[in-house]
């Protein structure tokens, strides 16, 4: 008499299943660091913005701002701040302008301090950013 | 006893049969919508597609299908040989799918082709590569299958890892037989 | 308890809560800093007190899960654990790494725990849920190898059961993803890319494997069902979540730089994550209905058709809402995200942690089986403030992002973030209330194992 319903299967199941979507998520991974070239804007990847993205960890940005929608939620989005503020200059200015106290009442932006060299950075990172093909998101330039 | 049962087979392998069968309608719904969407696009690239190929391996799943259902015939009269024979038939039909499609890829990829070409292409490559590695699956459950009936694993009796396999291989084939005229034929 | 060497579960389940308080309470912080904005700056600025909050919550979910597996192991597999002492000094270690680094983060500015710690020589710092300094992710690594090995050669050598099994493959999944926290390229979609193989492979992945099984031991234990039965539907629960949760990691690559056939992939699979939630709910409801025993710590199965339930709505329904690619180009990185990760991990990983608590806890400490009836309702107090709690921060959050995406990212004049920030105040003051509910319920919750130790234990009704 055979059950309806066998462990034996439910198990095959789970190990075939895995093994199989595993294989088709390796296969496409592949096909995506292949493709990759095209789409995110290596070309570019300079020193500075090595540098740049460093300065962005370091200071744990992405505790407040997204960047490409990924991150905190409290702060606006930086993938495309380098068009919304303007490009390098703009960038750099705002980032220097942060009171140290920050604004009564008001989400702040710390005052980081960075020489003029680090402010170059991250707005070559931000520049870079903002050029990779992230298929038109976000939707506007608010972010 | 056995005999009535339905369905056929472990009932733990169609919660698998209808999750697949709702992906693959769920792409092919994505397809026929993006289709109707890009009507001359997807029209011209359909051009580039080995129609013979499709349809010679149309040919093949649909016999292997007959095969297997033969296979599960001979098991209920308690003929192992002929089960076992059937079903090796049945993969070799898939083993010729697999190189058919195999060419037919050859031929894309050396042509440049990915999946990031154009939206026809990635649909195409999408929806034959996941198909493709499902008959890959399905022979290797055949091949399981067969070679426990090799072993004398089945009987009249008790031979519900036959009818499982069979139910997993037809699932198979009627996608191909949804996918065939959908990308190949359908213009 | 039936092995003296599962009472190494304690300390672990203790310290989790510990943490579990913290974090709550780092929590309202943030969601103050939502109003007033200047509350507690430069102090403990925002991306602090949100770094403490997440990485709290990762921390006591594997305190919890490291707990759970301590305690049910030995059970399943009918045998002391290999090491008790390897797993009493792996929990001091992971406890004071843990410790260092949360008052890394909230004494010495960010750069400087970065420069402190040598984060120059494998920069790993600085993504979101990994900010951890690069000795504290090899920490865990050592920590997670030590248990691994512990909690394997406890299981090979004794009786296996797939719950068992199960869980021996969640945690390896776990350890061995983790690894690519260490893999950071410059190349910024490449660092993503990988960044979700951590992510993404965690808690839609490897993590619902741990969370099947020890649902799937609760449940053996308190309904008394067949195992035959319940494990069965672990593994096809399981395998459902694999088959459609990997390839969903696509619903992470449609606006991160990756190929847009993920939208297409990542749309698709993603879209059935809900199945092996809802097989869940309607597995433990089935198994609970079908009980040949009344098991006396009713709170434990309250949890475990909670996790059930909330997993479903919170991972299932709320995930669904905003996983399809045409929608989540306008949700994308909105408080509706917010608003999901808060109920799915609620749902998901805090109430299986919490079932695993409830279920064990009073063996560990000395009841054959359950609580005092007064301990178990004021542990149900606080199951129905906290969660009711989380709905409510998940509904008000939702609206928050429902208005700020029409505001922001819709229409003719889309306003600036801040402005729209502005604008939905309101639903982060009701969810900062809503979120000290949630607070007096967690304290509702450490209060029941402070009461009723005195009187006898509940008995089975009927």
């Amino acid at each position: 008499m055979s059950q309806a319903f066998t462990k034996a299967m439910a198990r095959n199941i789970f190990y075939g299943g895995t093994v199989f979507f595993l294989l088709l998520f390796l296969a496409l991974s592949f096909d995506t660091v292949s493709a990759l070239p095209k789409r995110d804007n290596r070309a570019n990847l300079t020193e500075a913005v090595a540098q740049g993205k460093k300065l962005w960890e370091n200071n744990n940005c992405i505790g407040c701002h997204t960047l490409l929608g990924e991150g905190a939620y409290f702060a606006p989005e930086l993938g495309n701040a380098f068009k919304r503020l303007g490009g390098k200059d703009g960038v750099m200015a705002f980032i220097k302008s942060r009171p140290a106290g920050g604004i009564p009442g008001r989400r702040s932006m710390p005052q980081f301090n960075f020489t003029d060299a680090q402010l170059n950075a991250l707005a070559e990172f931000l520049k870079y950013s903002s050029e990779i093909n992230s298929a038109n998101w976000p939707p506007n330039v608010q972010g | 006893m056995q005999k009535n049962k339905y369905p056929p087979g472990d009932l733990a392998i169609w919660i698998f049969i209808l999750a697949e069968l709702l992906v693959f309608a769920a792409f092919f719904g994505a397809y026929a919508f993006t289709r109707l969407k890009n009507v001359e696009l997807f029209n011209y690239y359909q051009m580039t597609l080995d129609r013979n190929a499709a349809l010679l391996n149309t040919l093949a799943l649909i016999t292997s299908s007959y095969f297997v259902v033969r296979a599960v015939a001979d098991i209920r009269e308690d003929d192992s040989k002929g089960c076992k024979r059937w079903l090796w038939a049945a993969i070799a039909m898939g083993a010729f799918f697999i190189v058919i499609k195999g060419g037919e890829y050859a031929h894309h990829f050396s042509a440049g082709v990915t999946l990031s070409s154009n939206t026809f292409y990635m649909f195409y490559l999408s929806l034959t590569f996941f198909h493709f590695m499902h008959v890959i699956l399905g022979m290797v459950i055949l091949a399981a299958v067969a070679l426990k009936v090799g072993r004398g694993g089945y009987s009249a009796d008790e031979h519900t890892g036959v009818e499982t396999g069979a139910s997993y291989w037809h699932m198979v084939d009627l996608v191909w037989l949804i996918l065939f005229p959908l990308i190949y034929v359908m213009r | 308890m039936q092995y003296s060497s599962q009472a190494v579960a304690k300390p672990y389940f203790i310290a989790a809560i510990g943490l579990f308080v913290g974090q709550i309470l780092f929590g309202l912080i943030l969601g103050l800093q939502y109003v007033l904005g200047d509350f507690l700056f430069p102090e403990i600025p925002f991306n602090v007190a949100r770094m403490v909050h997440t990485n709290l919550l990762i921390v006591w979910l594997l305190f919890g899960f490291m707990g759970a597996a301590y305690y049910l192991v030995p059970e399943e597999s009918e045998r002391e654990l290999e090491s008790p002492g390897l797993a009493i000094a792996m929990f001091w270690i992971f406890l004071v790494a843990g410790a260092l680094t949360i008052l890394g983060y909230l004494l010495v500015p960010y750069a400087g725990l970065a420069q402190l710690t040598g984060n120059d020589l494998l920069p790993t710092m600085g993504r979101e849920f990994l900010e951890q300094p690069t000795i504290t992710k090899l920490g865990i690594v050592v920590v997670a190898l030590s248990f691994l090995y512990n909690i394997g050669m406890t299981v090979l050598k004794g009786r296996k059961t797939v719950v068992s099994l199960v869980l021996l493959i969640g945690l390896t999944g776990l350890a061995v993803f983790f690894l690519f926290s260490f893999y950071n390229p410059d190349n910024l979609v490449l660092d993503k890319f990988f960044w979700w193989w951590v992510v993404h492979l965690w808690v839609e992945g490897v993590w619902e494997l741990i969370l099947g099984s020890i649902l799937a031991f609760v449940l053996i234990k308190t309904t008394g069902v067949d195992r035959e039965v319940i494990e069965k539907w672990l593994y096809i629960i399981i395998a459902m979540t694999l088959i459609t949760g990997i390839i969903g990691t696509g619903h992470h690559y449609y606006w991160i730089g990756t190929p847009e056939y993920w939208q297409w992939w990542g749309s698709v699979f993603s879209a059935m994550e809900p199945i092996p939630f809802f097989m869940m709910t309607v597995f433990a409801f089935n198994m609970v209905n079908k009980r040949r025993r009344e098991h006396p710590n009713k709170a434990a199965v309250l949890w475990a058709l909670g996790t059930a339930t909330m997993a479903f709505l919170g991972a299932g329904v709320w995930g669904f809402l905003h996983t399809l690619a045409p929608v989540n180009y306008y949700t994308h990185g909105s408080q509706i995200t917010a608003a999901h990760g808060h109920m799915a991990f609620y749902g998901a990983y805090v109430m299986i942690v919490l079932t695993m608590i409830s279920y064990a806890m009073p063996m560990l400490r000395g009841r054959t089986a359950a609580n005092s009836n007064k301990s178990q309702v004021l542990e149900m107090w606080s199951f129905w403030l906290m969660t009711i709690a989380i709905v409510f921060i998940t509904l008000f959050l939702t609206a928050a992002g429902i208005l700020q995406v029409f505001l922001q990212r819709m229409g003719e004049n889309p306003l600036p973030f801040m402005v729209v920030q502005e604008k939905v105040a309101l639903f982060y003051w009701l969810r900062e209330i809503a979120g000290l509910v949630f607070l007096i319920g967690l304290l509702t919750y450490v209060a029941s194992f402070f009461v009723g130790n005195d009187e006898p234990e509940a008995k089975t009704a009927g």
